[in-house]
């Protein structure tokens, strides 16, 4: 085993349920602090995503959730007044530390946004191989490399005649569907996804729950819901966002999303995923 | 009990219908006096006083005009639509006044420059030719020639700027973006004639270069360039953030998310830019009377010598006063116009076929 994978537990909020006999965890954030201007987002959140696992976080709108994961891919910095202190490891390494490169960070994290945002001048096909070819990566076979994402994507039925077609064409759930092949082209080793089903009908839902399941195989998933829902359908672990009378978010609770749902330690946990608030 | 259904209709549709187009037959009474019962007491009026016809339009057309909208609407319709009968009389009395003047200026110039047109008017240069020999000789080959190569220059300088600075101000966001939107905006303030003598100051006179091309598309640039850069940053606001998002988090430098995905995805808007730029300097004289100068001959070399423009060949034969001269004026603003609507025609062409291929 990699040492540099293995976790040492620094505070009592910090240990997390992993995967029987599986210590390796990808990403993981020690003691972060996050800021808009002077004012503090998030307070001490110590969370580890296991290897290969679907991480739901949950928790009411504003309390930072999105903040959160766009912190873990460095995309956070671009928002004005952004601020941060702690610590974010991917693979034992700070991503923050100033030797390394953002742009290498994000082909390794990758993202998929709220609002399916494929690019309208590109068609179908293009737009599977644009992550390859705005990362400079070198590939061969791009046939098979467009076959093999839209699958996963369960898209390629739908597209595999007109891979042609401007992705503009596509429905609203077909782009989403298309952005998500679009970010596992450049195989990424962690996939963030931001309430990647809020404007979607059922089916596509459906069909990209389908896609987390499949891609965790091989793929650290953290995704944003309000979906109580979907949250149970989907994640192995569950983390629970609140942020109380404006005061900074914290993670109230951090376990296996069977335990989250259905014997929460915490009765703010309970109250929230019975609907109580929220 | 069972409950009476109502059979239902079977009629066949097999057309389209607008059952919205349909119109009330009182309804359409009350149309025809709103639009016969003005223009009636104008004409009236125009023919029973001396008074001239535009006095008349302001102060008898449109507030009867709008007076009778507002009654026929409420005794018609509706209180509540007043406010769109003014606001449509008001709207198309303003439309009207717009296609009657750009009308007007199109109508003098294809009349009176018409007659002037022939091949020879085209490719002729204007080589031993006086304000008085008649049309059939000489021509504005050389000025056309001279006011692309001009132009040319200009875009050359200006657009890579423009689009730069737009760039730096929405994309790089630099310390010194504001700065620089200032410094554009305040540019656009520029009058033409100061560009001519900056260039003329700075290049001719501290003998730099001569008269020539390059010092017009000098001259030209600084007149381009806040046009470019001001269109082209407002286009590049209109790219949605979240496909800068994307491409940022597919592991792109920010050069790539430019380069090929904001550019491409604002192509349109870029284009619209470069033809305002254009636009904007294609009839200007006065700085190429500092720059170009004018020569009666052919003169190809873009670094080297005096170069004749179609603008400044309207100058030079206005000028001078004789019949023929000012038909040979109209002729060149001619040429003008339809160079301008040619270009703008080639530039919308080559858009959209780069857009389906």
């Amino acid at each position: 085993m990699n040492i540099k994978n293995v976790r040492v537990p620094s505070s009592p909020q910090d240990v997390h349920p992993n995967k029987p006999g599986d210590a390796n965890v990808h990403l993981e954030t020690q003691n972060l602090h996050v800021w808009f201007g002077k004012r503090l987002i998030l307070e001490k959140v110590n969370l580890a995503f296991p290897e290969n696992s679907v991480t739901a976080l949950i928790g009411p709108s504003g309390c930072g959730k999105s903040t959160f994961i766009r912190v873990l891919n460095r995309m956070h910095e671009f928002i004005p007044g952004a601020a941060l202190a702690g610590r974010v490891l991917y693979d034992g390494q700070d991503i923050y530390d100033a030797a390394v490169d953002p742009v290498n960070i994000r082909t390794k994290v990758g993202m998929v946004f709220q609002k399916p945002n494929p690019f309208p001048t590109m068609s179908i096909r293009d737009n599977v191989l644009s992550g390859l070819k705005l990362a400079q990566m070198t590939y061969e076979n791009s046939e098979e490399i467009v076959r093999t994402c839209l699958e996963r994507a369960s898209l390629w039925n739908e597209v595999k005649d007109r891979l042609d077609a401007s992705a503009s064409s596509l429905s609203g759930g077909q782009q989403q569907r298309l952005c998500i092949a679009r970010s596992l082209a450049v195989s990424p080793k962690v996939l963030l996804m931001d309430e990647p089903c809020s404007a979607l009908d059922p089916g596509s839902t459906r069909r990209i729950e389908d896609t987390i399941r499949e891609i965790s195989s091989d793929m650290t998933v953290v995704i944003v819901t309000h979906n109580m829902a979907q949250a149970q359908r989907v994640s192995d672990y569950t983390a629970f966002f609140l942020s109380e009378d404006g005061a900074p978010a914290q993670v109230v609770e951090n376990a296996k999303t069977e335990e989250i749902f259905k014997k929460p330690k915490d009765s703010r946990t309970n109250d929230y995923v019975n609907g109580l608030f929220g | 009990m069972t409950i009476l259904q109502e059979k239902p209709s079977e009629e066949v549709f097999t057309e389209p219908q607008y059952p919205w187009r349909k119109v009330n037959p009182s309804t359409s009474i009350t149309n025809s006096i709103i639009v016969v019962l003005p223009i009636s007491i104008f004409a009236l009026s125009f023919f029973l006083t001396d008074l001239p016809g535009a006095l008349l339009f302001i102060v008898i057309f449109l507030p009867v005009q709008i007076l009778v909208a507002i009654f026929a609407t409420i005794w018609g319709i509706s209180k509540k639509r007043v406010g769109d009968a003014v606001l449509s009389v008001l709207s198309l009395v303003a439309f009207s006044f717009v296609i009657a003047l750009m009308g007007s200026v199109l109508f003098s110039v294809f009349s009176r420059g018409l007659p002037a047109i022939s091949l020879s008017f085209l490719t002729q240069n204007n080589t031993y030719i006086s304000p008085t020999t008649e049309l059939d000789y000489g021509g504005v080959g050389h000025a056309l020639l001279g006011t692309l190569m001009v132009v040319a220059i200009g875009m050359i300088i200006s657009v890579p700027l423009g689009i730069a600075s737009a760039i730096y101000i929405t994309d790089m966001k630099g310390r010194l973006a504001g700065f620089v939107r200032f410094m554009v905006q305040a540019m656009s303030g520029v009058p033409s004639i100061v560009a001519g003598l900056f260039i003329l100051a700075a290049f001719i006179l501290t003998d730099v270069s001569g008269f020539s091309a390059l010092t017009g598309g000098l001259a030209y640039s600084i007149l381009m360039l806040p046009t470019v850069a001001r269109t082209s940053e407002e286009v590049l606001k209109l790219v949605p953030k979240e496909l800068r998002d994307a491409a940022i988090a597919l592991g792109s430098s920010r050069a790539r998310v430019i380069m090929k995905i904001v550019l491409p995805t604002a192509r349109t808007g870029i284009l619209t830019a470069v033809i305002l730029g254009v636009a904007r300097v294609i009839g200007e004289t006065a700085p190429l009377l500092l720059t170009t100068s004018n020569t009666n001959g052919t003169n190809l070399n873009p670094f080297v010598d005096a170069v004749s423009t179609i603008p400044v060949y309207i100058f030079q034969f206005l000028g001078s006063g004789y019949p023929t001269a000012i038909n040979r004026s109209w002729g060149a603003a001619f040429v003008l116009l339809t160079t301008v609507a040619i270009l703008f025609a080639i530039a919308r062409i080559v858009e959209r076929s780069t857009k389906k291929g």
